[in-house]
């Protein structure tokens, strides 16, 4: 997208945002301001790692600090993620890539989220326009607001995160559309900054409609558009990226709670305007809870590009130097986890879990790279135990801004209402 | 519902698990064994011989004398950091030796010194440096010297030597790495008037319009530069005429190739066409390397240096090339062409002037195709069986060498 682009997306909004003014008065409810940290303590076992090995680790994963203000038509939001101090070498997750990492997750930035904007209130029209650094309108939720504290392995196809990003919304009854202009350029490492003379380079719009089903509880339908500039390569001259993604969700809490999506994603690398490389995705996820107890489920068929190992043989070369691949492999995954009841003090609670998956890596062509040679084996477990320790607020939904995180009509002709749309409470 | 209920579900969850796999079964990567055995192959480059290394990608090769030297690559079964030592006397080459060169997981390039004195290893990806060994006993160099600097940190891709002036260089193409101190891609030329102290004389960033560079090609004072998409320049490094020196080259011409990629080059002295030419190798996408390769070779006439234009092309469907190496004697190119083996090109004479049925357009840019020239003149390994990857070749006394990423090293009968 071109800066002419950027203008058209900030300049509907505008426009957006002064007809829900026409509609609506201000809110008169009172500024509020909520905070919350969580971490989670884990002891992970994985086999058939890179050469075979079994790994036993243990760490504190997805130690974050958040806070929410909001005063009137304003809102901002920060998430402080400190796995850069945690886990600086990566989650041992088989399967998992990204960002120069393979095989272990990425330390996510220290400014996970940063972002401020405006909304109106949920008139039958309604708009909002938030910018910073935080998530793009494109795929699912953020894998750390889902039950299974394991990412999937589709987390690279099917989110855009930790961008310096505009994004707006429009709602109109059951229908919203999201759009976003941002940087390409995913993170570095932790700390270091995106490039600002970046950010407009990349687009990406999210189409959902959403209503709230008698039977389902809230559900969404959404697709979504991204055109990723040389999100690899940090001064804007690598492979760019195309990604689709469409989903379904239902979430609804009583007195058992339910959670499932349902997504499809694909990434094509695009090198001078020819397509490469193409990466397809699908996921399905579920969750049931009752009195603290739940019971979550995640099959998922995700494709990775094969890069070449470094000395660390969990990282690989960030930028390629050129546009070659070692393969495409399909990594099949069933994972399940039991949370169990939380222990409570004060306001801090502490909620024991287990997650076990099951792993199958096959090569998709007879391309350089070999599963069973590099990991011993084709198949792989992983078996995690922990505690997830949280005070204050709850995780909330996140990769939504504004008018964008309300919750669903429950009828056509009724407005969408507040609601923070998490996930169910014993996985958070 | 209980947990203890939940807890019993899982075993029946992960047994479902079991029956969804369905991947794609891959054909094993073979050995050098042709069909039938010891069939020479029906190629007009017959195989002569083969050494085969299966726990480690092989990278390029160097030929001297009576050995070869070929590199290793990536992570296989075992690290990319070993230099294999191979008598090639016979019809089979022999593996002698090796050299395992310590932190390192990928030595993608090696060179022998005109002289044959030295041997010179690069290291890639993090703490690039380049490896200088002594090779008064070829069967076993031993190390001299290794050059590490901030420059050269990000990883060392091709380390090509020469000399200017009768005086000793290297030429390192260096890699971007993100988040190194210096992230973007660099060329680093270094005085190996002594070997056992080299000396970092000249360092050049690359344009971020190119990104990369890859290679480079040293000859008579001028070394041509492949930058990738900025295509190719070439300096004036002591034979130029404008004052330029390997501390100091001066820029003399460039020009952006067809497709850009560029990714190694080859400057033709030729007895018909004297130096009129040179060859550039495209290393385009997509490749997924094993099985996969585009892009072609770019021929350049550069009779005017400071002009350098685009005349001529060859391309093979379905595979890309890679390195080149030359009998100038003879006017022949032998190009590695990966997953198609080798091919050989008849490049004699004039390469521009060809029939409009032999003429391609793009865009404004008329070029001839040396293909429907009929400058094809032979092939090898290209039956498809074995498998190959051929990385490099280099031609000796009527034998090309050709290392193979997937099988080790091959000798073939050069065209004749």
């Amino acid at each position: 997208m071109n800066r002419q682009a950027v203008r058209l997306i900030v300049s509907r909004s505008c426009f957006a945002l002064a007809l829900g003014s026409t509609v609506t008065s201000a809110q008169d409810a009172p500024p509020t301001l909520s905070m919350g940290a969580h971490a989670i303590g884990l002891l992970t076992r994985a086999t058939s790692t890179p050469e075979g090995r079994t790994l036993t680790e243990a760490y504190l994963t997805q130690p974050i600090v958040s806070a929410d203000g909001r005063v009137a038509w304003f809102q901002a939001m920060g998430m402080l993620n400190l796995e850069g101090f945690t886990l600086r070498r990566g989650e041992l997750d088989v399967g998992e890539w990204g960002e120069g990492y393979v095989d272990r997750r990425h330390p996510h930035a220290y400014v996970h989220e940063l972002m401020v904007g405006a909304a109106t209130p949920l008139a039958p029209v309604a708009a909002s326009l938030f910018a910073g650094r935080g998530f793009v309108p494109f795929g699912s939720d953020d894998p750390m607001s889902r039950p299974f504290v394991s990412y999937p392995v589709d987390h690279h196809l099917s989110q855009i995160l930790e961008r310096l990003a505009v994004v707006s919304a429009v709602r109109a009854r059951i229908l919203l559309i999201e759009a976003a202009a941002f940087d390409g350029d995913e993170p570095l490492d932790p700390s270091t900054p995106q490039l600002a003379r970046r950010f407009g380079d990349s687009w990406s719009v999210r189409a959902t409609l959403v209503r709230s089903l008698a039977s389902l509880g809230d559900a969404e339908l959404s697709a979504s558009y991204a055109n990723v500039k040389s999100p690899e390569y940090r001064e804007g001259q690598g492979m760019d990226q195309r990604k689709a993604h469409a989903s379904f969700r239902v979430d609804a809490n009583g007195r058992f709670s339910r959670y499932a999506l349902i997504e499809v994603a694909r990434t094509t690398d695009v090198d001078h305007g020819r397509p490469l490389y193409t990466f397809n995705a699908a996921l399905a996820e579920g969750a049931l809870c009752h009195g603290g107890t739940g019971l979550a489920v995640r099959l998922e068929r995700s494709d990775r590009p094969e890069e070449e190992r470094l000395l660390d043989l969990f990282r690989a070369a960030r930028p390629a130097t050129d546009v070659s691949i070692l393969g495409i492999t399909q990594w099949t995954t069933l994972s399940a986890a039991v949370a169990l009841p939380p222990r409570s003090l004060l306001s801090a609670h502490a909620a024991p879990y287990v997650e076990l998956a099951r792993i199958r890596v096959d090569r998709t062509t007879a391309a350089l790279f070999d599963p069973v040679r590099f990991y011993g084996s084709n198949l792989m477990w992983r078996t995690s135990v922990g505690l997830r320790f949280g005070i204050g607020h709850d995780h909330q939904r996140e990769g939504r801004y504004g008018v964008a995180a309300a919750a669903p009509p429950s009828s056509t002709n009724s407005p969408p209402h507040a609601h923070d749309m998490s996930s169910p409470s014993c996985f958070r | 519902m209980t947990t203890a209920r939940l807890l019993r579900l899982l075993p029946l969850l992960l047994a479902a698990a079991c029956h969804l796999d369905g991947g794609t079964a891959a054909t094993p990567h073979a050995t050098c064994a042709l069909p039938g055995g010891s069939s020479l192959g029906t190629d007009a480059m017959a195989v002569i011989g083969c050494g085969i290394i299966d726990s480690r990608y092989t990278a390029e090769v160097a030929v001297r004398d009576s050995f070869a030297y070929t590199t290793t690559w990536g992570f296989r079964s075992a690290l990319g950091n070993m230099v294999a030592i191979w008598n090639v006397a016979t019809a089979e080459p022999v593996l002698v030796d090796s050299v395992i060169v310590s932190g390192a997981s990928t030595l993608g390039d090696v060179a022998v010194s005109d002289d044959g004195a030295l041997l010179v290893v690069a290291t890639e990806r993090s703490n690039g440096s380049l490896v200088i060994f002594d090779r008064s006993d070829p069967r076993h160099p031993r190390q001299l010297s290794r050059l590490a600097t901030p420059e050269t940190f990000n990883g060392v891709h091709t380390a090509e030597i020469g000399r200017v002036g009768g005086h000793l260089y290297a030429i390192l193409a260096v890699d971007p790495l993100a988040g190194a101190p210096t992230p973007e891609s660099k060329i680093v030329i270094v005085d190996l008037g002594d070997p056992a102290s080299p000396r970092q004389i000249f360092v050049k960033s690359v344009p971020s319009t190119a990104p990369f560079v890859h290679d480079t090609f040293l000859r008579d004072g001028l070394l041509f530069v492949a930058l990738w998409n900025a295509g190719i320049e070439i300096w004036d490094v002591g034979g130029g005429g404008k004052g330029g020196t390997p501390a100091a080259p001066v820029v003399l011409g460039s020009v952006a190739t067809v497709g850009g990629d560029a990714h190694n080059v080859w400057w033709l002295h030729d007895p018909a066409s004297g130096s009129r030419y040179a060859f550039v190798g495209e290393e385009s996408g997509p490749a997924q390397l094993g099985v996969s390769s585009v892009g072609d070779i770019h021929v350049l006439d550069v009779s005017d240096l400071t002009h350098p234009r685009e005349v001529a092309f060859y391309h093979v469907p379905g595979a890309g090339t890679h390195n080149f190496s030359v009998d100038e004697t003879s006017g022949i190119l032998y190009a590695a062409y990966y997953n198609a083996g080798v091919r050989a090109l008849n490049v004699r004479g004039d390469l521009e002037t060809c029939t409009p049925a032999q003429q391609v357009t793009t865009g404004s840019l008329v070029r001839c195709d040396l293909g429907a020239m009929g400058r094809e003149i032979g092939r090898g390994l290209s039956q498809g069986t074995p498998p190959v990857y051929v990385w490099g070749v280099q031609y000796v006394g009527g034998i090309i060498y050709a290392s193979d990423m997937l099988n080790g090293l091959w000798k073939l009968r050069a065209v004749q």
